[in-house]
C-alpha cells in the first residue's frame, strides 16, 4: 500500500515539474529584455532580472481597464452559461417530450462547426442589431453555448431518477425539483462548467478581436497581443501580461476545487 | 431516436399530460435556445447553406450548386488536411482520454498536496500558447534537445527530427496537445467522480474487490455519461484543432501538419472564398455528427 | 419533410440577411465633420500619429480618429467589418495582395484621377496599385531590403565598412563566413537570415527578373544554393531551429549574436527606438542589398503601404483629402521625420530622413536608402496568395532538408500549376 503510494508520489511530482517547464519559460520571459527572450540555446535564468517590466506593463497600455473588463465578461458570460446552460439540460435530461432528442443534436452538431466558418454571418447578424463594439454583443455570443447544455445534461443523468420521482409526490413542481434537488446535488459539475467557461472566456482572443474595436471595451489578451506589431513583438512584455493574466485564472481554479471533494453529489441519497 | 437517447426511468405519460409535459421541456430550455438559436444556430446553417454559393463577404451571393464540393474533391489541400486531421484525432482522442481518466482517478484520492497536482496539471491548459510552443519546440529540437540527447544516449543513433520533420511533425504535435489538453478534460472527470456513491466503493472492499476490480465495476460504469461528453467534446475539438498548430508549426513543415480548420480558416477569412470555405466546413460537419450518432448509439447499447 | 421545410426557410432568411448588406456613399455634407481611419497598433506606430496631426493642421474643419486594430489580424478584422457593411471612411492597406482582394471585390471607392496627378518616376510602389488600369489607393510608405550589420564585428575582424558598399552574394557568403567565430552559447553567426521566404526568393526573382507567379522557379536556385551552404557549413542558425524556436532577427542582430542581416527597411525604426532608450548598446550600420553583378547599380525589393476609400464611407471626400494628404510631398516628410521611408522619393525628403538622430548617413548608408530598382515582393494577382502559400510550404521543405533543392524548385512549378493553374 505504501509502496504503491510513494510510486504514485514520485509520478505526480515528476509529472508536476514537466508540466510547469513551460510556465518557467513564461515567468523567466518576463523578467528579460525582449532581445533576450527568444534565445538559442535558451536561457532560463535572465541575465539580469527586470522586475521593472512588471510595473512598466501598467505604463505601457491601460491594463486595469483591459483586466476590469476581462473580469466582467468573464464573471457574466460564466453566470449566464451555467444558469441558462443547467436550466436548460434539466429539460434534455429529465423532460421527456417529442422533437427534443432532434433538438439535443442540432445542440451538438453547431459545436462540430469552427467558428472560423460562421463567424462572418455572425458577426452580420450583430451588426445589423447594433450591438458590434459593445460588451453586449460578447456576452450574448458565449452565454448560451452549447457545451453548458451538453455538460450538465449527462451530468443529470447521472443522477437517480426516484429522487425527482420522490419530490414529485411530494408534490414538487419540475421547477422545484431543479431548484431544490437536482441543483444542489450538481455543484461539482457546476463547479467545473464555471471555471472551464471562465477559463475559455478569459482567454479568448478572436472573440473580442473581432467585436471590440473601442480601446476602452478591450479586454487582457487584446492588451497583449498589441504588443504584437506588423514585423515583430515584444516579447517579454507579452510574457510579463500572460503572467498577470494568468494570477485571476488561479484563484478561480483553487475556490473551484473544494467543489470536487467525494461524498458532496451523494449526500441526498443517504 | 427518442428512446435512444433518454435515461432509462423517467416519469410515464399519458397523451393529455405530454402536451403539458412539452410546455414544461421547452420552458427549461427556452432561455438558453433563445440566444443560441439567433446567434449561434442561425449563423450556422447560414454558413453551411453558403457551401452552395459563391460568395467573397460583400457581393451578392450566386448559386453554384455543388461546384464547391466538386473544387473540393480535386483539391490536394483539402485531401491532405483531411488525412492529417483524422491522423491527429486518432491519436488525440484515446492518449487525452486515457490521461485525463488515470489522472483525475489518481487525484480523486486522499492525498496530501493533491490540490497542489490538480493545479499543476490544469496549467498547461492556461499557459500562453507561445510558451508552450517555444519549450516544446525547444524539448524536441533536433540537434540540441534533450529528447533527442537522451535517444542518442541510449543508442538511437539517428533520432527523429520531430517538428523539423514531415514524418514526425504530428507525433510531436499530439503530444504536445495531449500534455495541454490533459487538464481539461481532468476536471470533467473529477466532477464525474462525485456522483459514484462512495457506499458502492465501501461495499465492494467489504466484498474484498481488488483497486481493478472496483475501478472496472464501479468507476468505469459511473463514469459513462461523463466518458461519452468527453469523449464528444474530445472528437469535436480534434476535428477542429487550430490554435496549437498554428502556433508550433503553422501547419508545417510543408504540409505535414494542416488541418482542416486551418484550410477553413485561409480559404474563408483570408482568401474571400466563403462558399468553397463552407463546403469544407460541411464536410467538417458531417464527419462529426456521424461520429457523435454512432456514439450515442453505441453508448444506448451498452445501457441495454 | 418537415426537417426540409426548416431547412429551406433557414436558408432563405440567411440569404435575405446575407444580401442586406452594403449601403451607398452618402454625398459629404458641410461643415466639420469626422473621418474615421482603420490603422493598427496606434501607440506603437508613430507615422499614424504624424500623418493624423500634420493633416488635422493642414484641413482643420476635418477632424480624424483612428479605428486601432491589432496589427496580427488586421486584414481579417477589416474583411468581417466591411461584411458587415461599416463605414469606417479611410482603410490602410497593410499590404498589396489584400490591397489587390479589397479592390477586386468593389468594396474601395476608385482614386483613379487622383492617382494620375502623381509622378510615378518619384512614387516608388505606385504601380502595384493598378488593378485593370484603375486605382482604389495611393501608397503613403515603402519600405524595401537592405543589408544591416554589426560595426563593432565588423571592426574586429578588419573589414572596412567600405566593403559592404558594393557587395555581390558571392562576397556576402565569403564574409559571413569569415565572421563566424565561437561555439555553442558564445557562438556568433557571420549572418542571419529570417525565415520567410522572400529573402531567398523574392531576392532573386529581383534581382534576376524572374517571375515568382510563372510557374517556372529555377532562377531560384543560386540563391538557395548559397543559403544552404552558408547553413550547412555554420554560418548561418539553422532555419529549423530559427524557425521552432521563433527566433527574432532583432535578438540577433542587437545582442550581436549576429554580424549581418538582410531586412527590410521598417527595421531602422525599432533599431533607432531601442538604441535612443538604451535596450540596444549595438552599433548598427545599413548597406545596400547585396547584388548578382557588382556594376554599381543597387536592385532591392520591397513592398508599399497605402490608403484607400472606403466605399460605404459617408464622407468620402474628406477622406479622399486625407488619402492625397498622406502621400503628398507633406505627408511624405512627417512620414520621414517619424524615421519611415515614404513612398515619395526626392532628395529633401531622404535628407530630412537622414536628418534623424541616430541614423547611420555615411555613404554606404546613403546608398543603401536610395536603390536604383526596388522590385514588388510579390506580384498581385487573384493568384497571388495561393501561390505565396505554396512557395511558403515548399521553401520549408528546402530549408528543413526534407526535400533536395531540385525536388523542391519542381514541386513548387508542379503544384502552382496544378493547385492554381
Amino acid at each position: 500500500m505504501t509502496v504503491r503510494r510513494s510510486l504514485a508520489y514520485v509520478l505526480l511530482v515528476v509529472l508536476s515539474v514537466a508540466v510547469l517547464v513551460p510556465f518557467a519559460w513564461m515567468v523567466s520571459s518576463s523578467l528579460k529584455l525582449d532581445a533576450e527572450v527568444f534565445t538559442v540555446p535558451v536561457q532560463w535564468i535572465p541575465a539580469e532580472f527586470r522586475w521593472s517590466n512588471f510595473t512598466t506593463i501598467w505604463e505601457r497600455i491601460p491594463l486595469l481597464t483591459y483586466l476590469r473588463n476581462s473580469v466582467f465578461l468573464s464573471l457574466t458570460i460564466t453566470a449566464l452559461q451555467v444558469l441558462t446552460g443547467s436550466f436548460a439540460a434539466y429539460g434534455f435530461a429529465k423532460v421527456r417530450f417529442p422533437g427534443r432528442d432532434v433538438l439535443f443534436l442540432a445542440y451538438i452538431g453547431t459545436i462540430a462547426v469552427p467558428w472560423q466558418a460562421y463567424m462572418v454571418p455572425q458577426y452580420v447578424i450583430m451588426q445589423k442589431a447594433g450591438l458590434v463594439n459593445t460588451h453586449l454583443s460578447l456576452i450574448l455570443l458565449q452565454a448560451f453555448s452549447a457545451f453548458g447544455v451538453f455538460l450538465m445534461r449527462q451530468y443529470y443523468l447521472t443522477i437517480p431518477d426516484e429522487l425527482s420521482e420522490a419530490a414529485r409526490l411530494d408534490g414538487l413542481s419540475e421547477y422545484g425539483i431543479w431548484a431544490r434537488i437536482i441543483l444542489p446535488l450538481s455543484k461539482p459539475a457546476l463547479a467545473s462548467l464555471a471555471l472551464l467557461t471562465f477559463v475559455n472566456t478569459w482567454n479568448d482572443y478572436m472573440g473580442p478581436f473581432i467585436y471590440l474595436t473601442d480601446n476602452k471595451l478591450w479586454t487582457i489578451q487584446l492588451g497583449l497581443r498589441s504588443f504584437v506589431g506588423l514585423y515583430d513583438a515584444e516579447y517579454a512584455m507579452i510574457m510579463t501580461g500572460s503572467v498577470l493574466s494568468v494570477l485571476p485564472i488561479l484563484v478561480i481554479f483553487l475556490l473551484g476545487q473544494k467543489y470536487f471533494v467525494r461524498g458532496i453529489a451523494t449526500s441526498g441519497l443517504k | 431516436m427518442t428512446a435512444t437517447l433518454s435515461a432509462p426511468a423517467e416519469v410515464r405519460t399519458t397523451p393529455r399530460r405530454g402536451r403539458s409535459r412539452t410546455w414544461i421541456g421547452w420552458s427549461f430550455i427556452l432561455p438558453n435556445f433563445i440566444g443560441f438559436a439567433a446567434l449561434t444556430l442561425i449563423p450556422v446553417i447560414a454558413s453551411l447553406a453558403l457551401s452552395f454559393l459563391d460568395w467573397d463577404s460583400y457581393s451578392t451571393p450566386r448559386w453554384v450548386g455543388l461546384a464547391n464540393f466538386e473544387r473540393m474533391i480535386h483539391n490536394d489541400n483539402f485531401w491532405t488536411a483531411l488525412r492529417n486531421t483524422a491522423y491527429y484525432a486518432v491519436g488525440h482522442v484515446p492518449l487525452t482520454l486515457g490521461a485525463a481518466l488515470g489522472f483525475a482517478v489518481l487525484l480523486n484520492q486522499k492525498l496530501k498536496g493533491v490540490q497542489f497536482f490538480r493545479t499543476a496539471l490544469f496549467f498547461p491548459y492556461i499557459t500562453s500558447l507561445v510558451a508552450v510552443a517555444v519549450v516544446w519546440n525547444m524539448l524536441l529540437s533536433p540537434d540540441l534537445g534533450p529528447v533527442n540527447q537522451f535517444l542518442r544516449a541510449i543508442g538511437i543513433d539517428n533520432p527523429p527530427g520531430w517538428t523539423t520533420s514531415t514524418t514526425w511533425a504530428m507525433p510531436a504535435v499530439i503530444v504536445a496537445s495531449v500534455w495541454r489538453d490533459l487538464g481539461y478534460y481532468m476536471v470533467l472527470y473529477l466532477a464525474g467522480l462525485q456522483t459514484i456513491p462512495a457506499e458502492l466503493y465501501e461495499a465492494a472492499q467489504v466484498d474484498g474487490a481488488s483497486p481493478w476490480q472496483r475501478f472496472r465495476h464501479i468507476t468505469l460504469p459511473g463514469l459513462r455519461p461523463t466518458t461519452f461528453f468527453v469523449l464528444i467534446m474530445l472528437t469535436i475539438s480534434s476535428f477542429k484543432v487550430f490554435d496549437l498548430i498554428q502556433v508550433m508549426t503553422e501547419g508545417g513543415p510543408g504540409r505535414a501538419t494542416l488541418v482542416l480548420s486551418q484550410v477553413i480558416y485561409r480559404e474563408g477569412i483570408v482568401q474571400g472564398r466563403f462558399g468553397y470555405s463552407s463546403a469544407v466546413s460541411m464536410v467538417l460537419f458531417v464527419i462529426v455528427l456521424t461520429i457523435t450518432v454512432v456514439q450515442f448509439r453505441l453508448q444506448k447499447r451498452s445501457e441495454a | 419533410m418537415r426537417r426540409h421545410l426548416v431547412t429551406t426557410l433557414a436558408g432563405a432568411a440567411a440569404l435575405a440577411l446575407l444580401t442586406a448588406c452594403g449601403g451607398s456613399a452618402q454625398p459629404a455634407a458641410d461643415g466639420p465633420q469626422t473621418i474615421k481611419v482603420s490603422l493598427w497598433n496606434y501607440a506603437t506606430t508613430p507615422e499614424f500619429k504624424a500623418i493624423i496631426d500634420g493633416f488635422q493642421a493642414a484641413n482643420p474643419d476635418i477632424k480624424v480618429e483612428p479605428v486601432d486594430i491589432l496589427a496580427d489580424d488586421y486584414a481579417e478584422k477589416v474583411t468581417t467589418m466591411l461584411a458587415g457593411g461599416d463605414t469606417t471612411d479611410v482603410l490602410t492597406m497593410k499590404n498589396v495582395i489584400d490591397y489587390s482582394r479589397f479592390g477586386t471585390r468593389g468594396q474601395l471607392l476608385p482614386l483613379t484621377d487622383e492617382a494620375a496627378k502623381l509622378d510615378p518616376a518619384k512614387y516608388s510602389g505606385l504601380k502595384a496599385y493598378e488593378l485593370e488600369g484603375k486605382y482604389f489607393a495611393l501608397p503613403y510608405r515603402q519600405d524595401f531590403w537592405v543589408l544591416y550589420y554589426n560595426k563593432t564585428l565588423l571592426k574586429q575582424a578588419g573589414v572596412p565598412e567600405s566593403k559592404l558598399q558594393n557587395l555581390t552574394w558571392a562576397g556576402y557568403a565569403d564574409l559571413a563566413k569569415s565572421l563566424t567565430k565561437g561555439d555553442g552559447a558564445s557562438k556568433v553567426y557571420g549572418a542571419y537570415q529570417h525565415t520567410w521566404r522572400s529573402i531567398v526568393q523574392a531576392t532573386s526573382a529581383a534581382q534576376t527578373g524572374g517571375n515568382l507567379l510563372g510557374g517556372d522557379y529555377g532562377f531560384m536556385k543560386d540563391q538557395y544554393a548559397m543559403t544552404l551552404g552558408l547553413q550547412q557549413s555554420g554560418t548561418l542558425l539553422p532555419w529549423a531551429t530559427a524557425s521552432s524556436q521563433k527566433v527574432s532577427y532583432n535578438t540577433m542582430l542587437s545582442t550581436g549574436k549576429a554580424a549581418l542581416l538582410p531586412m527590410g527597411t521598417w527595421y531602422a525604426a525599432t533599431l533607432l527606438a531601442d538604441t535612443k532608450s538604451g535596450k540596444t548598446k549595438v552599433e548598427w550600420g545599413v548597406a545596400p542589398l547585396p547584388q548578382l553583378k557588382a556594376d554599381g547599380k543597387v536592385t532591392t525589393f520591397g513592398s508599399p503601404t497605402a490608403f484607400a476609400v472606403n466605399k460605404n464611407s459617408k464622407h468620402s471626400e474628406a477622406a479622399k483629402k486625407f488619402v492625397e494628404w498622406a502621400s503628398s510631398e507633406a505627408g511624405a516628410t512627417a512620414v520621414a521625420k517619424a524615421g519611415v521611408t515614404p513612398s515619395l522619393q526626392s532628395q529633401q525628403i531622404l535628407d530630412t530622413y537622414f536628418a534623424l538622430p541616430g541614423v547611420p548617413n555615411g555613404e554606404v548608408a546613403k546608398k543603401a536608402f536610395k536603390p536604383d530598382n526596388v522590385v514588388l515582393e510579390m506580384p498581385v494577382s487573384d493568384k497571388s496568395s495561393d501561390v505565396d502559400q505554396i512557395l511558403t510550404e515548399e521553401h520549408e521543405l528546402i530549408m528543413t532538408g526534407q526535400k533536395s533543392l531540385d525536388d523542391g524548385l519542381a514541386e513548387m512549378a508542379k503544384r502552382v500549376k496544378n493547385e492554381v493553374g
